[in-house]
């Protein structure tokens, strides 16, 4: 099976083509997917902020990571569900779409990064407020996750400025397409 | 279609006369409220027990607040300019006055009642309904601004 056949054939599930072709679903999630980077965005630009010195000086970095960690799995849990519903709805329109690629791409980074990071930096805060300063690949996991989370979020909204290849496509999406941008 | 609310020529503007303006300034305009909704939404999470639970609410507002507004300053200049776009579009539909309205009143609220809240010490009771409110408010904003694109 060929990545654009797999595509169709997700679409083509219920749930997916209840939210392309429904009139409030679409929006909805997509204003629950933006209300989650609001949330989860905002907890990643505190983390890698208080990482880089830059909020909450006086607070323990073990605290900031710690006090976050619920939440923002919470957060992480409500994006990913939301991503994967729209993705999913418009599965085939964005295998034609480079801003789709570019998002998916770099979220594969964002999993690396968290590999190479997580266990040197994220797991073990109360390391780096023992150390007499943050260690330099702590500033760097920072620097990196805010550039990379941030490219994210625009690529997200460069996906919906794509025009559809509607003579390729397969399913009737024109006329959510032509409204949904 | 639409009523003629000012009149502006959007064709003159440099917005739309360029291809990646306009898409910029939303990405700039969603940093901003990552950063401005997301340091309320921690301080109400943290009145509502829900992170940062060891933690005063008022000491974490305190260290949020200046992101917040830099948030919130960096919201309300690409706002307008991504208004400028189209004036009379934005003016006519009723998702952009909802959102102007629940911006309003959220920012009302987030400076006036919710500050008292969050600052008060001993915490209020009525510190979670606050809490509540305050989240339910910027959600609205966040909402009403997606659904311009389709209602």
């Amino acid at each position: 099976m060929s990545l654009l056949t797999f595509a169709q054939w997700v679409q083509s599930l219920a749930i997916p083509t209840t939210v392309r072709e429904a009139w409030l679903p679409y929006p909805i999630i997509l204003s629950l997917h933006m209300c989650g980077i609001a949330l989860f965005g905002g907890m990643i630009a505190v983390t890698n902020l208080r990482l880089l010195g830059l909020v909450m000086r006086k607070r323990p970095i073990a605290d900031v990571i710690e006090g976050l960690r619920v939440p923002k799995r919470f957060g992480f849990l409500l994006i990913v569900t939301c991503g994967l519903l729209l993705a999913s709805s418009k599965a085939e329109e964005y295998y034609y779409n480079p801003f789709f690629w570019a998002k998916m791409s770099l979220l594969t980074l964002v999993g690396i990064h968290g590999l190479i990071f997580r266990g040197s930096v994220y797991n073990h805060p109360a390391a780096l407020d023992s150390a007499p300063r943050v260690p330099g690949r702590a500033k760097l996991a920072a620097c990196l996750s805010l550039v990379l989370w941030t490219a994210i979020a625009c690529c997200g909204r460069g996906i919906g400025y794509v025009e559809p290849p509607l003579d390729k496509l397969h399913a009737v999406l024109i006329g959510i397409t032509l409204g949904g941008r | 279609m639409f009523l003629q609310y000012v009149n502006y020529d959007p064709s003159t503007n440099p917005l739309n006369n360029n291809e990646w303006a306009f898409p910029f300034l939303e990405c700039i305009h969603i940093a901003g409220f990552t950063l401005s909704i997301g340091t309320i939404a921690l301080v109400d999470l943290c009145m509502l027990g829900l992170a940062f639970r060891k933690q005063a609410s008022a000491v974490l507002a305190r260290q949020m607040a200046p992101w917040t507004l830099v948030g919130l300053v960096v919201m309300l200049i690409t706002g307008p300019l991504i208004f400028s776009s189209d004036p009379n579009m934005y003016l006519g539909n009723i998702s952009f006055r909802f959102k102007m309205g629940a911006l309003l009143l959220a920012l009302l609220y987030h400076y006036t009642l919710h500050r008292w809240a969050v600052y008060r010490e001993p915490a209020p009771a009525v510190g979670k309904v606050v809490a509540v409110v305050s989240l339910g408010l910027w959600i609205s904003v966040v909402a009403g601004g997606l659904f311009i694109a389709f209602f």
